[in-house]
């Protein structure tokens, strides 16, 4: 297996079956290869990186925002098999 | 099955599928648990994918008044996250500015082609280890970096990285939220990886302390 093959395949040995045929040369491969053992630990720490950045919540205003919506939007739907009677050009956005 | 009265008067006890079934009723108490329940969820992936908090919070609203219109179509053979994150991905795409979009995924095939880095051994930094999230300090410069990098990949191809390695879902999921195949999900998750990592490369290598 070549250094391009290795680089094709190399995000599936990311987080795919590691006892696969595939997965085993790819391995044999970066065992001897320093230039793709660099490159797929700088991937990896690629997605780190990116994992390590902290979850945002949801702003108040928009929270807000959001449950006026859901309310205006149950308050006009009376029961379910009734529900035709909404009107087409009604806006539910504010 | 039915839904007891008991249950009925408590939706926050409910599973998600007896609480959508609730909520299919025309229960209103129903519908906005579910709402409580995914809002933060909903939220983040917008935000993930839009990267602006005014977008995602329009993309959350959109999303919920869209979950609201098509309850009735969820049948249930998909996991509900997965229908909402089809929906928050056709409302982010949707917003994406397609011209400029479009140019970028053409420069991006070129990742298919033999683009391993060949003088990467002249970075001692780059150890074996990809380190924990957690020990990862994400200071303002960094930050700005993982942004202007995110920025500047495709919307399509970010659900894809976001879906894949930051939410942990499933090649067979992701694919199906963006209506590709296996193997074109794949493809542009290989791209995604390999664009952020050129992009990240440089202040990595200048930086080691920030994985150790």
């Amino acid at each position: 297996m070549k250094c391009e093959d290795v680089y094709l395949h190399i995000c599936d040995h990311l987080d795919e079956d590691i006892s696969s045929p595939r997965c085993r040369m790819i391995r044999e491969h970066l065992d001897a290869c320093p230039n793709c053992q660099a490159y797929l630990s700088s991937l990896k720490k690629t997605i780190t990186l990116y994992k390590a950045i902290p979850e945002p919540s949801v702003p108040a205003h928009a929270h807000k925002e959001l449950f006026k919506t859901i309310s205006v939007l149950t308050s006009h739907r009376a029961t379910p098999v009734k529900r035709k009677a909404r009107s087409k050009g009604t806006t539910l956005r504010h | 099955m039915s839904i007891s009265p008991v249950n009925r008067r408590v939706p926050r006890l409910l599973a998600d599928d007896a609480l959508i079934e609730q909520a299919k009723t025309g229960d209103h108490r129903a519908f906005t648990e579910l709402v409580r329940r995914y809002e933060e969820t909903v939220y983040r992936f917008s935000f993930k994918i839009c990267r602006d908090q005014d977008k995602a919070s329009e993309t959350l609203q959109d999303t919920f008044v869209n979950v609201f219109r098509k309850l009735d179509s969820f049948d249930g053979k998909a996991k509900f996250s997965t229908w909402l994150y089809t929906i928050v991905t056709n409302n982010c795409l949707m917003k994406r500015r397609r011209r400029k979009s479009d140019e970028m995924e053409e420069s991006l095939e070129a990742y298919d082609h033999a683009h391993l880095p060949h003088d990467d051994t002249q970075h001692p930094v780059l150890a074996t280890s990809a380190g924990d999230p957690a020990d990862v300090v994400i200071t303002k410069e960094l930050r700005g970096i993982l942004d202007a990098a995110m920025e500047k990949l495709p919307e399509d191809y970010r659900v894809v990285f976001v879906m894949r390695d930051i939410e942990g879902r499933s090649t067979e999921e992701t694919a199906g939220v963006l209506g590709l195949s296996i193997e074109a999900t794949k493809s542009r998750l290989r791209r995604a990886r390999a664009f952020l990592r050129d992009q990240l490369h440089p202040y990595i290598t200048a930086h080691p302390e920030v994985m150790s």
